[in-house]
């Protein structure tokens, strides 16, 4: 399974709703292929937009987003449609915050709709799939070391298990991108963390670009290599998660940092959790209580 | 009267508990309800002329009837095998080839799973029609037009499966969570294959119930049409009715209520294990 990342690039996007509400404003990012972005932000800052934008699920009014060699372009100018849209999304894997999992069928068969785009219309109708995407759906599944419930419906699957096979599902893709909006707020925080080192580690061996939408900084700084922070649909910091002090915290949430911010407010009994950086977090969540500044 | 009133909010509240709200009564409503329902009730009783007496009038002529009903004809139930496998057959053949044409219709005619707002008004407007037409209705046309005998009945079973199956399961792709179909789109699936991949596996048991459901009305329903001469029993019911041979008639209903007691039976069971 050899991927490799796509850059991303927005270039002054902005995207306004049909009911008037102002998604982007004139935002301007390059994300390097291979990097793994966290975005934060209180709800309605613009993070799923974000992300929504980048596959065409949120069609942008105006500016410019190159995906690898494909161009999502604004409202009057030639749309990318059909089959090229199509394309860009064979490209772009996503995962969801409530898993969208068919959870009547099997696991394996949500794993191989990640090669709808690559299947003829006869074998997806018949769902006589190829050996080559069975054996890469299963691959996928080794992946994210969930292989044994290949054949269990989805259904029957925990929060956490049903959020890797989402994972899977993308990796089947073979994608370039990987975007994830809110992938774990449905969980607890053992499985949170479990799933985000499952996208931590994806980022690192196939050197897939991945944009991660969180709501906790904690995880955000933890699991990223650069965060980006919006606030009322733009960007207000963009730099790597130790450089977020106290004045960038407030810039994002327009207040200072509670306990509501963060995953692991109280230490979690999860041995595989990294000390340091509960440690580390511990601070920032002092700091963000107000005891030093 | 007793009650209160809670300061700025002029909630009602209990004087003897401050903290709980008054019971909200709806009593002039029902009332109102219930006498317009009457008023309409009778309205319609004196429009179609009931008139229990003539039931009294007509009994000596009834009760002759009733009597030779009660006394089944078993001796001519061999004349009735044919028709009622007649009947079976058109139901499994109307079953199997509406169910097959509505599945594809249903997908056009849900909103979450079709994308094209043309297409989709288009198609429940055709599906509207084609459930506004009653089953014998059907059946009366299509005698006219292809002949007495099972095809014409057959045809009308489609249509009436057709009309009943595409509402029942588009309603449930309606009510169906989109998430799977959202990442199947996301993926770069076309419709096509999204809906294919995402939503069936999501509606097959709500459609295999619907399909089973539908079988059961199909026989009730080929009885029916049969006495404008499409096929099965209602031809043989009109002919012996039609020569006031009660007792063969009272054992041909004695069939039919057998045939359709096993058949829900069976499938009511089957579909308690779908659903």
């Amino acid at each position: 399974m050899d991927s490799t990342g796509a850059d991303i690039r927005f270039d002054d996007v902005s995207v306004t709703y049909p009911n008037g509400f102002t998604g982007l404003k004139g935002i301007n990012l390059s994300i390097p292929a291979g990097e793994m972005v966290g975005i934060v932000g209180l709800s309605g800052a613009g993070k799923s937009t974000l992300v929504r934008t980048i596959n065409g699920l949120v069609p942008i009014t105006s500016g410019r987003i190159s995906v690898g060699n494909h161009q999502l372009t604004g409202r009057g100018e030639a749309q990318l449609r059909g089959r090229d849209l199509r394309e860009l999304r064979s490209n772009v894997g996503m995962v969801f915050q409530s898993f969208n999992l068919a959870r009547r069928t099997t696991v394996i068969n949500n794993v191989l709709m990640g090669r709808l785009y690559h299947s003829p219309a006869w074998r997806t109708l018949l769902g006589a799939w190829k050996n080559d995407d069975v054996e890469l759906a299963m691959s996928a599944l080794e992946r994210v070391e969930i292989v044994q419930k290949a054949y269990e419906k989805a259904s029957s699957l925990s929060g956490g298990q049903q959020q890797r096979v989402a994972i899977a599902r993308t990796l089947a893709q073979r994608p370039k991108v990987i975007l994830a909006d809110e992938p774990v707020a449905s969980l607890d925080p053992p499985t949170s963390h479990v799933v985000m080192r499952d996208l931590q580690r994806i980022n690192a061996e196939l050197g897939i670009t991945v944009v991660v939408n969180l709501h906790f900084l904690d995880l955000a700084r933890r699991y990223s290599d650069r965060l980006i922070g919006l606030r009322s649909g733009e960007v207000v910091f963009d730099g790597p998660g130790a450089d977020a002090d106290e004045s960038v915290f407030e810039s994002i949430y327009g207040r200072s940092l509670t306990a509501e911010d963060v995953l692991d407010a109280k230490p979690v009994l999860d041995t595989e959790v990294d000390l340091n950086a509960e440690v580390e977090l511990d601070a920032v969540v002092k700091r963000g209580a107000g005891s030093e500044l | 009267m007793s009650a209160g009133t809670a300061g700025k909010t002029g909630i009602q509240v209990s004087p003897a508990h401050p903290g709980r709200p008054v019971k909200p009564r709806h009593g002039a409503q029902v009332g109102a309800a219930v006498v317009v329902l009457a008023a309409i009730t009778v309205w319609a009783g004196i429009g179609v002329q009931i008139n229990i007496a003539a039931i009294w009038e007509n009994w000596s002529n009834a009760s002759g009837n009733i009597i030779q009903l009660l006394q089944p004809d078993y001796g001519f139930f061999p004349k009735v095998i044919p028709a009622l496998v007649e009947t079976l057959q058109m139901a499994v053949i109307a079953t199997a080839v509406g169910s097959a044409l509505s599945l594809p219709l249903a997908f056009l005619a849900s909103r979450a799973t079709n994308p094209r707002p043309g297409l989709l008004r288009a198609t429940r407007l055709v599906m509207n029609i084609v459930r506004a037409v009653p089953d014998i209705l059907y059946a009366a046309i299509l005698v006219a037009v292809v002949g007495v005998g099972a095809l014409s009945g057959v045809m009308a079973l489609i249509l009436f499966n057709v009309g009943i199956i595409v509402k029942l399961v588009s309603e449930a792709l309606d009510g169906e969570d989109p998430g799977a179909l959202e990442a199947a789109l996301a993926a770069g699936a076309s419709w096509p294959k999204a809906n294919r991949a995402a939503m069936l596996p999501q509606i097959l048991p709500s459609f295999a119930s619907q399909v089973l459901y539908t079988f059961e009305l199909n026989i009730r329903a080929s009885t029916v049409i049969g006495l404008v001469g499409a096929g099965g029993l209602g031809i043989l019911i009109d002919n012996v009715r039609s020569f006031f041979r009660y007792h063969e008639l009272s054992m041909i209903i004695l069939s039919i209520l057998a045939l359709v007691l096993v058949l829900e039976s069976v499938s009511s069971a089957l579909r308690r294990k779908l659903v």
